[in-house]
């Protein structure tokens, strides 16, 4: 018989709750967050049917009459106008999207892979190895990030891939540090002690107790990473080091378009809108699952 | 305090020659040899040879780079490869212009973000505390070349009231009201990002520090609200100090986009130009500059900061 003291005791509730219902308890959290889960369908749409845009795209990406050029929005057959060469805004944007999502997405992915096993090395191992990686690591925080991302990326020429490269560098440190300290917290745990005790090598340490325990920290960090990514990735192509013309993507659409604000300043910053709305939704998303998980640990 | 100071700048020193490291090597990576940005097509080898040999390129890559450092340390940073002038001249000017860009939009930025900051945490619930909350949102979601086009379609295309480009008129341009008069839309489309992140910075700080015992005890005191907010300010400094230290050092580096949209004769402009004509020693030299002005401006702030609060000292 247990009494009601046991009963509420978050230490035993959780012997009896396996690990996948944590995930369950902070989607609740997340769903009862109003603002986050609209901002999560809105994100969803977006990133939807800019995926799906060859299926739902009225025209053809390069498709543009010279005589319809720069239509106001809401002309009929082009709901968002077109563009300063007669190509059909919503077509432009959606396929535009995708790429602008990959460069968005990608580098964090990137950096929480290289730099979360920098951390875990750095943070495990300690000592001088963790002097090596992160005092190395720390003279990235000298640079200005958008100014060392330019630079890599105009080194690196122009092309998307190279915007990904350059904007994973910049990002690598900061996932290394958020990565390193969790270890930190974690390695003096009494688990790890157990294991090591019980024979248990470094490498599946790390592998079955360290980065099941920092996952989460580093996994919120990256969330908070992905709004940065893509305003930056749109940045350096808004700056020309992306794709080339006439291949859409939100940056060098919007730098394209810019000169036409004197004509048609609606249409001109669509493109625009679409960062926005993406980052923002992304942002909302990002703090929701942060609270979420804060409720939860 | 002289002991801080000196350990401080000893430290700086291996962070300088990382930074000068890494800067060297951004342009080892370029692909092809940078002689051909240089010769024409038709040269002959005997030409090719003698830029190699002039540029110091047929010497190991350690040796370069300490030529290079060098050089850098005693303000040579050679010349520009499209225009026929040195990095320097071209380098400085608009060093000092995205200066003026970077005080104008950290005005902006520090001055809203503390009224409102410091409102909101007052009054959580008032409706300017919700703009607080949507500035800070919209803030580090922008993209603030997107808000520069948006000002501009606002403020120059819809109203007419603001020029769309440059930093002064052609005519009699450049006296303080002139340029103030163009600053100041490119000061709120550069400082958005720091309104944003300022404003949840000064929001929580202080929100915080209101529910520390000892504003209670200032209270139980019978001291005036505004007092109290002074000493709460007080307390809040060292860490806004910090985050306003390090958002002005982003200002400097992160107005290229900006200043490309307005035209502002500023660093970013320059290095955009650069980019677009395989310009590389501008490119090396800005990232440079502006990367050793950034670490100067932390050790300021970690000056500050340790005049401040004298505890920091310790660590």
């Amino acid at each position: 018989m247990l009494n009601e003291s046991e009963l509420t005791n978050p230490s035993l509730l959780s012997n009896e709750i396996k690990e996948d219902s944590l995930l369950k308890k902070v989607w609740l959290e997340f769903y009862k967050n109003r603002i986050a889960f609209i901002a999560l369908i809105v994100l969803g749409i977006v990133v939807l049917s800019c995926l799906l845009a060859p299926l739902i795209a009225p025209f053809g990406p390069l498709d543009g009459e010279i005589t319809d050029r720069l239509l106001p929005l809401g002309s009929t057959g082009h709901i968002l106008g077109t563009d300063e060469q007669g190509r059909d805004m919503l077509t432009r944007v959606l396929y535009g999207g995708r790429l602008s999502l990959y460069a968005g997405f990608l580098p964090v992915v990137i950096s929480i892979v290289i730099g979360g096993a920098l951390g875990v090395i750095a943070g495990y191992f300690g000592r001088i190895l963790n002097t090596i990686i992160m005092r190395t690591l720390d003279i990235f925080y000298s640079f200005p990030a958008i100014l060392l991302a330019i630079g890599i990326s105009a080194a690196l020429g122009q092309g998307i891939n190279n915007i990904v490269i350059s904007i994973s560098i910049i990002f690598i440190p900061p996932v290394a540090r958020v990565a390193e300290s969790a270890v930190k917290g974690v390695r003096e745990e009494e688990f790890i002690e157990a294991a090591k005790s019980s024979g248990a090598q470094s490498i599946s340490i790390i592998r079955y107790h360290v980065i099941k325990n920092i996952f989460a920290k580093v996994f919120v960090y990256g969330t908070t990473q992905i709004s940065i990514s893509l305003v930056l990735a749109s940045g350096l192509s808004f700056l020309g080091l992306g794709v080339s013309p006439p291949t859409p993507e939100w940056g060098i659409m919007l730098n394209n378009l810019k000169g036409q604000i004197f004509i048609n300043p609606l249409v001109t910053i669509i493109p625009g809108l679409f960062i926005f709305i993406t980052a923002l939704t992304i942002n909302l998303v990002a703090d929701g699952l942060r609270d979420a998980l804060e409720i939860n640990s | 305090m002289l002991k801080f100071l000196t350990h401080r700048v000893l430290l700086m020193i291996p962070t300088l020659i990382g930074v000068s490291i890494i800067v060297f090597l951004m342009l080892q990576i370029v692909p092809g040899d940078p002689v051909d940005s240089i010769v024409p097509v038709d040269a002959s080898k005997e030409v090719r040879a003698q830029i190699t040999e002039q540029l110091g390129l047929n010497h190991p890559l350690y040796i370069q780079y300490v030529d290079w450092l060098m050089r850098s340390l005693h303000g040579d940073f050679g010349q520009s490869i499209v225009r026929q002038l040195s990095v320097n001249a071209l380098l400085f000017p608009a060093l000092l212009n995205t200066l003026i860009l970077a005080l104008g939009a950290g005005i902006f930025a520090f001055v809203i973000s503390l009224v409102i900051g410091v409102y909101s945490a007052y009054k959580p619930k008032s409706w300017l505390a919700s703009i607080g909350n949507l500035i800070g949102l919209t803030g580090i979601s922008i993209p603030n070349f997107w808000a520069a086009l948006i000002l501009i379609g606002i403020f120059s295309v819809l109203f007419g009231w603001l020029p769309p480009i440059g930093m002064k008129s052609s005519v009699n341009g450049g006296s303080f009201a002139d340029v103030f008069y163009h600053i100041i839309m490119p000061a709120v489309a550069a400082g958005m990002t720091t309104l944003g992140v300022m404003t949840r910075m000064v929001r929580s700080a202080v929100f915080d520090l209101l529910h520390q015992d000892f504003v209670q005890t200032l209270q139980a005191k019978g001291l005036k609200p505004f007092r109290i907010l002074l000493h709460v300010l007080k307390n809040a400094t060292p860490n806004l100090l910090t985050v306003a230290g390090l958002q002005l050092g982003y200002l400097i580096g992160g107005s290229v986009l900006v200043e490309t949209v307005f035209a502002w004769p500023g660093i970013g402009q320059l290095i955009y130009q650069s980019v677009s004509q395989r310009d590389y020693p501008i490119i090396q030299a800005g990232v440079l500059i502006v990367s050793v002005i950034f670490i100067l401006l932390n050790l300021i702030v970690d000056l500050l900061h340790s005049i401040i609060d004298p505890r920091v000292r310790g660590s």
